[in-house]
Formats: structure tokens, sequence, C-alpha cells
């Protein structure tokens, strides 16, 4: 049985605070999708309340491979090791690596034996929607416009069922289907290091760091808005790398808690007893003229940032996109509510809420919001009680709390 | 909370923000390309209205293109109506999400900085980067401008240093000013 522990310190100046950390704290999201009610219920679930996008994590479940065709004028990936086996050698020892950054993350299903060995390809067009996880370093995609470093192609089953390509049929709504991870080797200015590599070419981009990051979105992480957070949207600075560097000791050392918690969260252990901590409430308006008149319905602030801080020492310990929640068989209430879970019991906790009007822009976290809802227009047939239109994201507001009784 | 706790909470706040904006040094996994760089990197800029999309699936890759009619242009030739790309979309009960791809309400009015030849699809230039969003006040009906990568402390390699150089609630005028003037000036 989940314990709940609520102990919220009184945050009087979450405004003021708000308004001097433009840059400062905010959280991770999750891409979510709703289930296809239309579907039979034994397919769907039968309920219309977004689901966290996610892999199967049985023992060897999850399997990814790498192309080992890279660029070479100019050359996309700077490695240390200059022999042609040594080179791939060294790119597939942090691709390893940082997999293991996740999966080595306590208290989460995702462990070491959910990864299959990591495969090789030598094909050129390896990535594509054919139900098998790859990372490309040297495949156009027509995507790639100028600026534009790296991104993952994640395709998710809303039902039971579906099978990509060669891959198995999900067995469970919500499952990632296949996810790619592109770097763009059409950019005759950009080049990746290996962190081996990386010193000796400062100008390069740290080619661990982008990985763990794009990896991230494979498991079905949104951005978060965390500034220390792996899933933070910005890249280190060329030459540089963010968090520290994986170790024996801490193979996790490069993720924050954020990224963690988000983990934890995803990938729930069912026998954890430690991270089972849950932080609820709600945002509401002083004024309720204050809400949006359309779409019907909203009755609470939609789209805030809500941190929980540890209380002694104010590492920000996790956060969530707060506004909505949602009972079987939905859809989405949005009534600002808001729930912090898998936090680390036995701890004191300060809690704030924020407009995303920082650091990270609600553009920045689209897909964890607009998918909160589907309708007869996004999908024709679509049951109209079980049909909602997500609201617009409130930017300006400013926060005062009312301690649980 | 009494008095003394709340005042050192604000204290360490207070301290945490200026340590946090000390480290504005990151930059996004988009190479950050300045307003210069947009006008010129840029096949076409126009004002848009999104009119509809539709999926599209292209050697097994799930796509949208979103349906746009052209308001005014102010760089390039386009046609009343023209069709951007995205990567990702629905398409029977498989959605393909990139993080990060700009996405469209039907209704909506944009500035758009296009990537691609009239007669094809066009692609947003730097996605995020290339989007400039309109609003409209309700009051006094005035449009301002903001862009999609506004705020975000991005890297530029040529100068080393981290800047927050996007455009935000910029008043129309201004903004199509500024585009008109880039793009005199990267004529030859």
């Amino acid at each position: 049985m989940r314990e709940t522990r609520r102990k919220l310190g009184a945050i009087g100046v979450a405004a003021l605070f708000a308004l001097w950390s433009v840059v400062a704290a905010h959280s991770y999201a999750l891409n979510e999708i709703v289930p296809d009610v239309r579907q039979p219920a034994n397919l769907s679930g039968g309920s219309a309340c977004p689901v966290h996008t996610h892999q199967l994590t049985g023992t060897g479940s999850l399997s990814f491979r790498w192309s080992t065709i890279l660029g070479s004028n100019p050359k996309a990936i700077l490695t240390q090791d200059q022999t042609p086996a040594g080179s791939l050698n060294e790119i597939e020892q942090v691709i390893q690596q940082s997999l293991s950054v996740w999966t080595n993350v306590s208290g989460t299903s995702l462990t070491p034996a959910s990864l299959s060995p990591l495969a090789r390809i030598s094909s050129a067009n390896a990535c594509g929607t054919d139900g098998i996880n790859s990372i490309c370093f040297d495949q156009p995609d027509m995507a790639f416009t100028p600026g534009v470093l790296a991104f993952t192609r994640v395709v998710t089953a809303d039902t039971i069922g579906i099978q990509l390509g060669s891959g198995p049929a999900s067995t469970e709504v919500g499952q990632i289907l296949d996810a790619d991870v592109y770097f763009n080797p059409s950019d005759s200015l950009t080049s990746f290091a290996t962190p081996l590599a990386l010193s000796a070419n400062p100008k390069s981009y740290d080619l661990e760091s982008i990985l763990i990051h794009e990896l991230g979105h494979t498991l079905g992480f949104s951005h978060s808005a965390i500034w220390s957070a792996m899933m933070f949207p910005f890249a280190p600075a060329p030459g540089t790398f963010t968090g520290q560097r994986p170790t024996t000791q801490q193979p996790d050392a490069p993720l924050a808690d954020d990224d963690r918690t988000g983990l934890r969260v995803l990938y729930h252990d069912p026998n954890d007893t430690l991270y089972v901590g849950s932080i609820q409430g709600h945002i509401i308006p002083a004024n309720p003229i204050s809400l949006p008149s359309a779409p019907p319905g909203v009755t609470g602030v939609f789209g805030a940032h809500v941190v929980a801080l540890d209380a002694p020492s104010g590492a920000v310990i996790a956060g969530t996109m707060g506004g909505w929640s949602c009972t079987a068989p939905g859809p989405v209430q949005f009534d600002g509510n808001y729930e912090i879970d898998q936090l680390p019991l036995g701890r004191s906790y300060k809690i704030y809420a924020e407009p995303l009007d920082g650091a990270v822009a609600p553009s920045e976290v689209s897909n964890a919001l607009v998918s909160l809802c589907r309708n007869s227009m996004t999908d024709p047939g679509w049951p109209p009680l079980q049909g909602c239109v997500v609201p617009p994201v409130n930017t300006a507001f400013t926060t005062r709390t009312r301690p649980s009784p | 909370m009494s008095r003394a706790p709340h005042r050192r909470f604000t204290w360490h706040l207070f301290l945490a923000s200026l340590f946090l904006i000390a480290l504005t040094a990151r930059a996004t996994t988009l190479v950050r390309l300045r307003f210069p760089d947009l006008v010129h990197y840029a096949s076409a800029i126009a004002r848009v209205r999104c009119v509809g999309a539709d999926i599209r699936v292209e050697n097994g890759e799930i796509f949208t293109d979103t349906r746009f009619h052209v308001l005014e242009t102010e760089k390039g030739r386009l046609p009343a109506q023209i069709v951007v790309r995205q990567p990702g979309g629905t398409y029977q009960h498989m959605h393909s999400h990139v993080e990060g791809a700009p996405e469209f309400r039907i209704g909506e009015e944009v500035y758009l900085f296009l990537w691609g030849r009239p007669g094809r699809q066009f692609f947003v230039l730097g996605w995020s980067q290339g989007t400039f969003r309109l609003h409209r006040d309700a009051l006094s009906g005035k449009e301002t401008v903001t862009q999609d990568s506004a705020e975000i402390p991005v890297f530029d390699p040529e100068a080393k240093a981290f800047t927050k150089m996007g455009v935000k609630n910029l008043r129309l005028d201004i903004f199509q000013e500024r585009v008109r003037r880039e793009v005199l000036r990267a004529l030859p």
C-alpha cells in the first residue's frame, strides 16, 4: 500500500522566487497517450485517461542497435582511438555507458537485465519505423534543417495488439513500438566527441550527454524544465558535459534527482519501499473569473510547474506539470490538480508552483500537455462522453499557498 | 511557518536564483540561429494561417503535412497555400512523436521561416527557432510576435557565449521592420 506523506512548507515567497528565477527549476514531463477507447475494452483498457508511453522492462525485452556507418567527410564522431575498429569500440562503449545510466537508477523496474545485448548494423539507413530501436549517426533526414543537431522519433501504440515491422505486437497500451535516435550528419560545422576525445576537441559536442538525453526520449520522457536535469531541453556547450561522468560506483551520476524520480514514475518497481511518497494538491485561482471560458469545465490553473524541494537543502527532488486529474473512464478533468509521486520517504519537502514562463516555454513541453485529450475533432467517432479539449496553458498567475488541514 | 525560517527560505531561494542565473552557460541541441541567420537561411518567410493537416506515411515514416494559407510574404515567392512537413503524427494506432517539433492549431496565425523549395513540402527552419506565434490583445487588438524558442539560452559557437535572443512579445510592426531590414541586407 502506498504511503502518502504530505509535508508542505509554507511558500509565500514562491511568486517572488518565480520572478527571480527565470532560469530556475521546473520539472520532468512524461509523454502521454490517450488509449483508443473506440476499441474493445480488452484492447484499450476502456478508459480515456492518459497513460505514460513506455518500454517493456522484462528480462532482455529492451533492445537497441546502432549503425556503424559514420560520416567521414567531415568526420561527425570524433574518437581518441583513430583505428577503425578501435573507433567503433569507443563509440559503442559510450552507447553502452549511456544506456547503463538509465538502467542503474534504484527503485525502478528498468534494470540492466532489461537490456538485451547492444547490436551493430552496417546498414546506412538503419533508422526507420521498423519496430527496432536504432541509433544512427550518418542517416540524413528531411527534418534536419540548419540548426538541428539530433532528435529522437518515438512511435507508440494506443491499444494492444499493434505490430510494427519485425517488432513484437504491443501487449500494453502506451507501449513504445519503435524509438530511433538521429544525429545530424549533414552539418559540416558540427561534430560530436566521445568523452575520451572531448578535451582534445573542445568545439565538439559531448556525444555521451546528448545520447543520454536522447535515450531518455526513447524511454518515454518529454523535456524537463529542471535546470540540472538530463532531460532539460538543451545540451551542454561544446567541450563540456552535463552533470558528472558515470562511474562504477555511481553509474547514474549524470542524472539529476528529477530524472531519477521521473524514471521511477515511468517504471515503478512494485517491490520498492523507499520511493513511495506522494504529494498531491490543487492550484486554484483566487478569482474564478480568471479561468478560461473555453473550453468549458476548467476549474483550476492548468500547466503550472509544481516542484518539490528537499526542505533542508533546497535541492530540487522532482516536479510535475499540474492542472489536471483523471479517473476512469475519463476524460481528463482540468481541475488544477497536481501529484508528485515516487518521492523518497522520511524527508521534508517544500512545494512551490510557478507558471511556465521561464527558461522552458509551453511549446517545449507541448506534447506532454496537448496529448491529454482526444475528441471527435481529432478522432472521428470518438465517444463524446470521453472526449475533452486541452485548455491554453496559464502563464500569468502568481501563487500563495494554503497548507493542508 | 514562523517569520525567521520564512526569511531564511527567502534568502536561500534568492541565492539559489543568483547561482542558477550565473549558470546560464548552457546550450540547446539546436545550434543557435541569430535572427539575421534565420532570415538568410530561410527559403521563404511568411505570415500564414493554419487551415488543416494531413498524415502521410512515406518510406515507413509518419509525417504531418500542415496546410497553411499564405497571408503575407516577407521573403521568397509562395503560392496561396503551402504545405509544411513535420516529423510525427498519428496513423491508425501508431503515434509517432518527435520532441520539439512545432505543432499548430487550425486557425492559428504564425510567421514561419521556411526551409525547402516551392512545389515540395517546406520544413520549419530550426524548428522552434523558425516559428513565431502571433498574439492579438483582446482589448486593444494590437498584435505581438513571440518566437517558440524565446527565452531559451542558447550557445553561439562563434561568440562562445550563451544568449537569450529570442523574440518575445515584440510588436508586430517592429518585427516586420526587422524582417524586412534583414531581407534587404541579404540582397546581393
